[in-house]
């Protein structure tokens, strides 16, 4: 986004192709995929899956990768959920047991956050061994609590925030939006923001002006663990279950829609809007699969073609862009 | 690669060996049965798999990439492989070409993705993955090749042993003839490494890829042959296992990747690449082998068997990094350079 201000701005065309892909499944199956209720389903789907975009992407932003995200989310829903139900089964009032659970979950996605925070940033261990590492522990403690099976049992109000409606507009979306303008802000009108973006274009020059890299990065994977959590919330309740499984294929989609939004995979640009917009189409090209009836196994090959195609472009733009830049010697190093 | 004066109790090789002796004696006062020999030659039989895509997994991080897609890989390589000798030929020699062409095909692919892309390794393979999985199951519908339709032939050369030693059940058991695949990959391997010129372009690729390329490595064809050669290992390793299963089941290696991962990084080898070895690898695979064999000999839930891996990968890569501190602050002082923050 910074420095990327040529010609076409991807987010245009990544709305340009969310267009294209939109009127492309209204016409191959106009009275399945415009159906009213086919566009309040895909609003219902896609804030969960947004939010963990998010979570990936501000990882991705300083050259790094989470692949602890939906494990953060499994396991802090799962621990919230055992609250919840266990407050629901002694009587206690709905509200009070939702709002523990609820304040338990974000606990321990904190929790999830600090841990890959503190061997990222102060051990120095690289984030793909360490979230690789978190990834194994965190869906080994959501097994060892739920034995492979599922939570169940909330307050019928626990429902509400995901498959209910305000001023008919879906909550998990008006969830959705705050995230979308609280990360919005964060990274980009605050300094910490701009740590951010310098972190992942050149981690020692950040730190010899002077930036304290290891205390940006700490916060930011709790931050990642947060929005984690918010997804995991949004998830259980559209379920009315918690489980270890959940969330688990939005893994790689994550990482797909975050580059297709732009984000460069080593670090140092990306913008929200691009990868809010890269989840849509994401969302659009899945349920529309799904509703054409397609294979599920084909939505996976698409899905994973389409996260390389992506790559190729985001590759594509990154070595022109690098050609257009004069200064350093570049054609030795190609 | 080790540097001139190469003393074994000094090499981080030593450090995982002590580790491993340490764990097989504690298991081994917790449930003697550990050490009894039917048990370690169950332990090798079920871990050839684990080691030939170890050995593969290896080469690749040498290089500084790395390869989520095996675990896709091998369960592809076992549905080839169980279908053909269910439904055109039982023929041994056939099988393990149809398993390493395979293997050798899907490695290739990503080889060539990842050479022409210049784009991180590990974003490749999540996308390979998810097309290898999706292509079989489009074409398998998920079914297993169930015992019966693997012909007997098959089935008697999977039950080769050598030499007698006796079950704690009274039967009698023997090396399994797997296990000569593993030893005949790691000899494959450490000469490849060690002696041809493809290796130093291995360790010099991941040392650093730009004097690598200006030494003339041609870059792309080692990234290329890599990737081939760990796809050729996997093809034969999915044959090895079919013979040990007798069966094939498609959700088989779900999320194995990540135990070869851990294998090949508790081994020592640095993720960035440039540093690691055959023979801390191989320990790396050992380690896994008697974790998860000791933790079910001590009686311990297998739901805590997960977190034990996982508590295991991060103390074992954050001791290293801590290592890799400490022997720089040693050294001296002139440099300014740090080597610090986030890159993955």
């Amino acid at each position: 986004m910074k420095s990327r201000g040529v010609l076409l701005r991807p987010e245009s065309l990544l709305v340009v192709l969310f267009i294209v892909v939109f009127g492309l499944m209204s016409l191959l199956s106009p009275t399945g995929f415009l159906r009213p209720f086919n566009i309040q389903s895909m609003a219902f789907q896609l804030p969960e899956f947004g939010i963990l975009a998010l979570a990936q992407m501000i990882i991705i932003l300083t050259g790094g990768i989470n692949l602890s995200i939906s494990y953060t989310a499994a396991l802090s829903s799962i621990v919230g959920s055992v609250l919840i139900v266990l407050m629901n089964a002694a009587h206690l009032s709905p509200a009070i047991s939702i709002t523990a659970g609820i304040v338990v979950m974000i606990a321990i996605a904190a929790l999830c956050g600090a841990f890959n925070g503190t061997f990222v940033a102060f051990v120095g261990v690289s984030p793909i061994l360490v979230t690789l590492g978190s990834m194994t522990l965190f869906d080994g403690l959501s097994l060892l609590i739920t034995r492979g099976g599922a939570i169940s049992g909330y307050p019928f109000a626990f429902l509400w925030i995901g498959n209910g409606t305000l001023f008919h507009v879906p909550v998990p979306m008006i969830i959705f939006v705050i995230v979308i303008l609280a990360t919005y802000f964060l990274i980009d009108r605050t300094s910490f923001g701009l740590k951010l973006y310098m972190i992942g274009a050149n981690p020692t020059a950040t730190m010899f002006s002077g930036i304290n890299v290891k205390r940006v990065l700490f916060v930011l994977y709790i931050y990642s663990g947060l929005l984690s959590a918010i997804a995991g919330i949004i998830m259980s309740s559209r379920y009315n279950s918690a489980k270890e499984s959940y969330g688990s294929s939005y893994l790689l989609q994550s990482v797909a829609a975050a580059v297709l939004g732009g984000t460069d995979i080593v670090g140092g640009s990306g913008s929200v809007i691009g990868v809010v917009l890269a989840a849509m189409i994401l969302q659009v090209v899945s349920t529309g699969l799904d509703i054409l009836g397609f294979n599920r196994f084909l939505t996976n090959v698409i899905m994973g073609v389409i996260l390389i195609v992506a790559l190729s472009l985001n590759a594509l733009a990154g070595s022109r862009a690098q050609r257009s830049r004069k200064s350093t010697p570049s054609a030795l190093v190609r | 690669m080790q540097t001139k004066g190469f003393r074994f109790w000094r090499a981080k090789e030593f450090v995982i060996f002590v580790v491993l002796v340490i764990i097989c004696a504690i298991v081994t006062i917790v449930n003697p049965v550990f050490i009894h020999p039917s048990n370690l030659m169950d332990i090798l039989l079920t871990n050839t798999v684990l080691g030939m895509m170890a050995l593969g997994m290896l080469v690749v991080i040498l290089t500084g990439g790395i390869d989520v897609s095996v675990g896709a890989i091998i369960a592809t390589v076992t549905m080839i492989v169980g279908n053909f000798l269910a439904h055109v030929s039982g023929n041994l020699l056939l099988a393990f070409l149809v398993g390493a062409g395979s293997g050798a095909a899907l490695g290739l692919m990503n080889g060539l993705l990842i050479a022409k892309l210049k784009i991180h390794a590990i974003v490749v393979t999540l996308g390979t993955m998810s097309i290898i999985y999706g292509v079989m199951f489009l074409l398998t519908g998920g079914e297993w090749v169930t015992q019966e339709h693997i012909p007997e032939g098959f089935k008697s050369f999977g039950r080769i042993v050598f030499g007698h030693v006796k079950t704690t059940s009274g039967g009698t058991t023997g090396l399994p003839v797997q296990f000569l695949f593993l030893v005949a990959a790691v000899m494959v391997t450490w000469a490849l490494l060690r002696y041809t010129m493809f290796g130093r372009g291995v360790y010099a690729l991941g040392g650093n890829r730009i004097s690598a390329e200006r030494a003339g490595f041609r870059i792309d064809r080692i990234i290329v042959l890599v990737y081939l050669f760990e796809g050729i290992l996997i093809g034969f390793a999915g044959v090895v296992h079919t013979s040990i299963m007798r069966q094939v089941d498609p959700n088989a290696f779900n999320g194995f990747e990540l135990q070869v991962i851990a294998a090949v990084v508790l081994g020592g080898t640095s993720i960035l690449g440039g540093t690691g070895s055959v023979l801390g690898a191989i320990l790396g695979v050992a380690l896994i082998a008697v974790l998860n064999n000791g933790l079910i000999l001590m009686r311990v839930s297998s739901y805590w068997q997960q977190i034990v891996i996982g508590l295991v990968i991060v103390a074992a890569v954050s001791t290293d990094i801590v290592q890799k501190q400490r022997a720089e602050a040693r050294k001296t002082r002139v440099d300014v350079e740090i080597t610090e923050g986030a890159r993955s």
